[in-house]
């Protein structure tokens, strides 16, 4: 195994045991030995994100660990971020699939750890998060995402009678005009695919991990929508 | 009952009594009609009092006594009851010394015993009363009104038929109810001047009836979410008469109240759908109670109805949109009377009242209120935890000092839904598993039957309700099978396990050996929803125990049709609930409904009642801080640190999970670690090196 191998599977193994230390450290290793901070970012945290993600699914990992994953990322995105800013404001293109969330839970409602826990590994993906908390109506939600300009608009409710209120959220931009700007991602106990597809949203996740992983592909589609329009 | 009293010759024998504190039942108002002041002479010697008793020392019967018992000689006898050995106590002139026995059904203050909880008695205090009375035709000379005759008649009659525990008629305030006004005329003469009369706490006449008639009948209602059962008692003497329940007919618009709401508020007529669902049922089993009990459901004249206040606002036509979107406001939170043809019940009496008991909090509704005048914790010094599990979870925890309370979603997982072959309670549903711990191989036993699966003629297993996920979740935490942070450990050998790759199922009932012919398992997600469910739950508790600066309650009480089922070392095991000594936790039944029967026989209750909720504290629980890292911790079987001495060597050791240590680093948040003056238990939170 290659020296480079070695760093970046450090970086990994360190997220999935979501061992925040151990991820700061590794990630300054890893600079210091002049490691790409795109390839940390991707061969690194994201790779290991996304063992996170199956172990999840298959059973063996359960909440504290998607917790301790997303603290793990957020101190390992705190030693290269600013890396990747100086190479960003160099080249736009590199930025990758991340933008700007804005994240609420919807009025009515005011459950709120799932969408917290969203929160945190977007945070932890270099996703610009602002989260406007619990029992938020849409109107405040929408005006937020225009003030910060953002990419992506997350919305979740626990409570059935609260899930109409995303379908306003959705219907509202409709008749604002500004619904293109914008992509809705939904979710909650008792969000299903097809209720996503029903109100118009763009998708929803069954878990953080794929939760983070619809963010990335929606940001993707946005981009590629954005240059077959221009 | 020995209680002796010196009258003078020619008293009557119930007046006598009366005089010696013993109250002697009479709806009639001592005309020799009703029959409810039978009571029995003692014949013969009695040296201790030094007196000898005989039917002689009576005067012999009157011509109105006389003409009741030619009537009864028959059927008493039919019975092999001595039709001699009665006498009407109204009637009878005492002339000699006697010794005098009062049967039971004579006491004019009755009180029953609930078996099921704790041998508690409940004082009947009805809030009705039926008096009879005869009144004189009128004439030219008398052409007073109909109504003002028979107030007047019932003014003499009154003091005559009012027992201890009845309430005392306010004349001045006394009105009747229109459609007995409108019937009144007819019924008058219909009875020939005799009639009798329903009144309704001291202040209003609901229902005339032609001639003497003695039923006076309620029915006690819990609607739950998923059954409703209805209880018909005789006001009068507190006897349960018959028994009805039936499945929520609202089940079809949605599994929980939730769904339903959602249902309400998403379609036209949604909530009128709801609502005429509830009430047909209603109406029915309203029918089918009175029925089995012989009598007809329009003899039903006060009811008393308990459910969450979803089912409420449901029951009584107000919309729901309120109760589904935070912050959860009802309509009203006081008791209510109303009238049951204003809610749509046609078939009790049209002048029927129903009661409602208060809701305290927007999630503790009658129900809980009635589990609380059924259970009585502020009547205890010791300090009781109610739990009340569904898709929604109520806690009361307290004593006479003070009673703080809370309400949790749990999710439908406890009631079986999101599992695939999840069912309720209903014939051929696992409820109950056992997996033995050296071999590791489980056993299960449905609902309806004694037999474990392997005995010969076990039946067939057509899914598995709540209980028996929780028991089989339970025994696989017992066995190791599952470890404390819920992952299969797949290192033990058990003949259940069955892989398909990389995902693993515990079969409980594989398809070969189940006459059903399918496969019932317990998957790893199954698990993790129970977690998700048990989580909250034992969350909330703890903040309730934390409020009253207490590390665990005296007593447990599992309420609900759920509650009542689960065994409470399962219950436990998975830390649904917190440590308790295990035989101090019991389940209590149907405590909602028999709540709503104390509340029905005991007029006193209501205001109980009503002071209660006035009393309780809430709490809220996303509003404290540090929800968040409870419920990780509490994810854990049983959890991931509190102790369980309760549970013995019955919980698998926990070591303290390096994960904790990394997830709350320094700060592992731990009820009552912080407060001044209590130390840490040995085993409880310590922070790991």
């Amino acid at each position: 195994m290659s020296e480079l191998q070695e760093y970046l599977e450090d970086v990994m193994n360190a997220i999935i045991e979501g061992d925040a230390d151990w991820a700061r450290e590794a990630c300054t290793e890893a600079l210091e030995k002049e490691v790409d901070p795109l390839q940390i970012l991707n061969d690194g945290l994201m790779a290991g994100a996304d063992v996170v993600g199956q172990k999840f699914e298959s059973g063996e990992f359960f909440l504290p660990q998607l917790m301790l994953t997303g603290r793990a990322l957020k101190a390992a995105m705190a030693v290269i971020e600013p890396r990747l800013q100086s190479i960003y404001a160099e080249n736009e293109d590199l930025k990758g699939d991340t933008g700007v969330v804005v994240m609420a839970t919807v009025k009515t409602d005011i459950h709120d750890i799932g969408k917290n826990i969203v929160a945190s590994m977007l945070t932890a993906s270099g996703f610009t998060v602002h989260d406007l908390g619990v029992d938020v109506p849409i109107k405040s939600i929408i005006a937020k995402a225009q003030e910060v300009d953002a990419n992506i608009i997350g919305c979740s409710a626990l409570l059935t009678t609260s899930m109409p209120f995303m379908r306003d959220l959705v219907n509202l931009l409709e008749a604002m005009g500004e619904r293109a700007r914008f992509k809705v991602m939904v979710g909650g106990a008792s969000v299903t695919p097809e209720f996503a597809e029903k109100i118009g949203a763009d998708g929803t996740a069954p878990n953080a991990v794929k939760a983070v992983q619809l963010a990335q592909q929606l940001i993707r589609n946005q981009r590629a929508e954005k240059e077959a329009g221009t | 009952m020995g209680i002796r009293v010196e009258v003078e010759g020619g008293s009557r024998l119930r007046q006598a009594a009366q005089r010696a504190g013993v109250s002697i039942d009479s709806i009639c108002g001592e005309r020799a009609t009703c029959g409810k002041c039978r009571i029995v002479v003692q014949e013969g010697e009695f040296p201790r009092e030094n007196l000898r008793s005989s039917r002689d020392h009576l005067a012999p019967p009157g011509p109105a006594e006389h003409s009741y018992w030619k009537k009864r000689k028959k059927g008493l006898q039919a019975q092999g009851e001595d039709p001699e050995a009665y006498r009407l106590s109204c009637q009878a002139e005492v002339c000699g010394d006697l010794v005098v026995m009062v049967p039971e059904t004579s006491r004019a203050a009755h009180q029953i015993v609930r078996k099921a909880a704790g041998e508690r008695s409940i004082q009947i205090r009805p809030i009705q009363r039926k008096i009879y009375v005869e009144l004189p035709a009128p004439t030219l000379a008398d052409p007073q009104a109909d109504w003002e005759r028979l107030v007047r008649h019932l003014r003499l009659a009154e003091p005559l038929t009012r027992g201890p525990n009845d309430f005392r008629v306010d004349f001045e305030a006394l009105t009747i109810d229109l459609p007995a006004l409108r019937q009144l005329q007819a019924t008058v003469r219909a009875g020939d001047g005799k009639v009798t009369v329903t009144i309704r706490d001291g202040r209003e006449v609901l229902r005339v009836e032609p001639g003497f008639s003695e039923v006076l009948a309620g029915l006690a209602v819990d609607i739950g979410t998923t059954s409703i059962v209805a209880h018909l008692s005789d006001l009068r003497s507190g006897e349960l008469l018959a028994t009805a329940d039936t499945m929520n007919p609202q089940i079809r618009f949605g599994e929980d109240i939730m769904s339903r709401m959602a249902f309400a508020n998403d379609h036209e007529d949604g909530f009128k759908q709801l609502h005429t669902a509830l009430l047909e049922s209603l109406n029915r089993l309203a029918r089918r109670a009175a029925r089995q009990a012989g009598m007809k459901a329009g003899q039903i004249t006060e009811l008393v109805i308990v459910g969450n206040p979803v089912m409420t606002q449901f029951l009584l036509g107000i919309h729901t949109a309120e109760l589904g979107r935070a912050p959860y406001v009802p309509a009203v939170h006081a008791g209510l009377d109303v009238r049951a043809r204003d809610v749509g019940l046609s078939a009790v009496h049209p002048g029927a009242y129903i009661h409602l008991l208060p809701i305290s909090a927007s999630f503790i509704g009658g129900d809980a209120m009635g589990v609380l005048l059924a259970e009585a914790p502020h009547d205890q010094d010791e300090i009781w935890l109610l739990v009340d599990v569904g898709t929604n979870a109520e806690l009361v925890l307290g004593s006479r000092e003070r009673l703080v309370c809370t309400s949790t979603p749990t999710g439908p997982a406890f009631e079986g839904a999101h599992i695939e072959y999840g069912m309720r309670a209903a014939e051929g549903a696992i409820e109950r598993v056992r997996v033995e711990p050296d071999t590791r191989a489980a056993q299960y036993r449905v609902v309806g039957s004694e037999l474990w699966s392997g005995d010969p003629g076990a039946p067939a297993a057509r899914g598995i309700c709540g209980t028996g996920i929780i028991e089989a979740i339970a025994e696989m935490v017992r066995t190791g099978l599952v470890r404390p942070d819920g992952r299969f450990n797949l290192d033990l050998p058990s003949p259940n396990w069955r892989t398909e790759g990389d995902m693993h199922r515990f079969v409980l009932a594989s398809g070969g050996e189940n006459p059903a012919g399918i496969e019932i398992p317990i998957t790893q997600e199954d698990v993790r929803q129970i977690q998700l469910a048990k989580a909250p739950l034992y969350v909330a508790a703890r903040y309730l125990l934390e409020r009253l600066e207490i590390d665990r309650p005296d007593r447990i009480l599992l309420a609900g049709g759920f509650g009542s089922h689960i065994d409470p070392e399962k219950a436990m095991l998975i830390g649904m609930i917190p440590d308790c000594p295990l035989d101090r936790v019991r389940p209590v039944g149907n405590a909602a409904g028999d709540g709503a029967r104390i509340a029905l026989l005991n007029r006193d209750k209501r205001a109980e009642a009503a002071e209660l909720a006035a009393r309780l504290e809430r709490i809220e629980l996303p509003a404290q801080a540090g929800f968040q890292d409870q419920f990780t911790l509490a994810l854990h079987f049983p959890h991931m640190l509190d102790p369980y001495p309760s549970l013995g060597d019955r919980v698998p050791p926990r070591t303290v999970d390096p994960m904790v240590a990394r997830l709350f680093g320094d700060r592992i948040p731990t009820f009552g670690a912080q407060k001044p003056g209590t130390e840490a238990t040995p085993d409880q939170a310590t922070t790991p090196e």
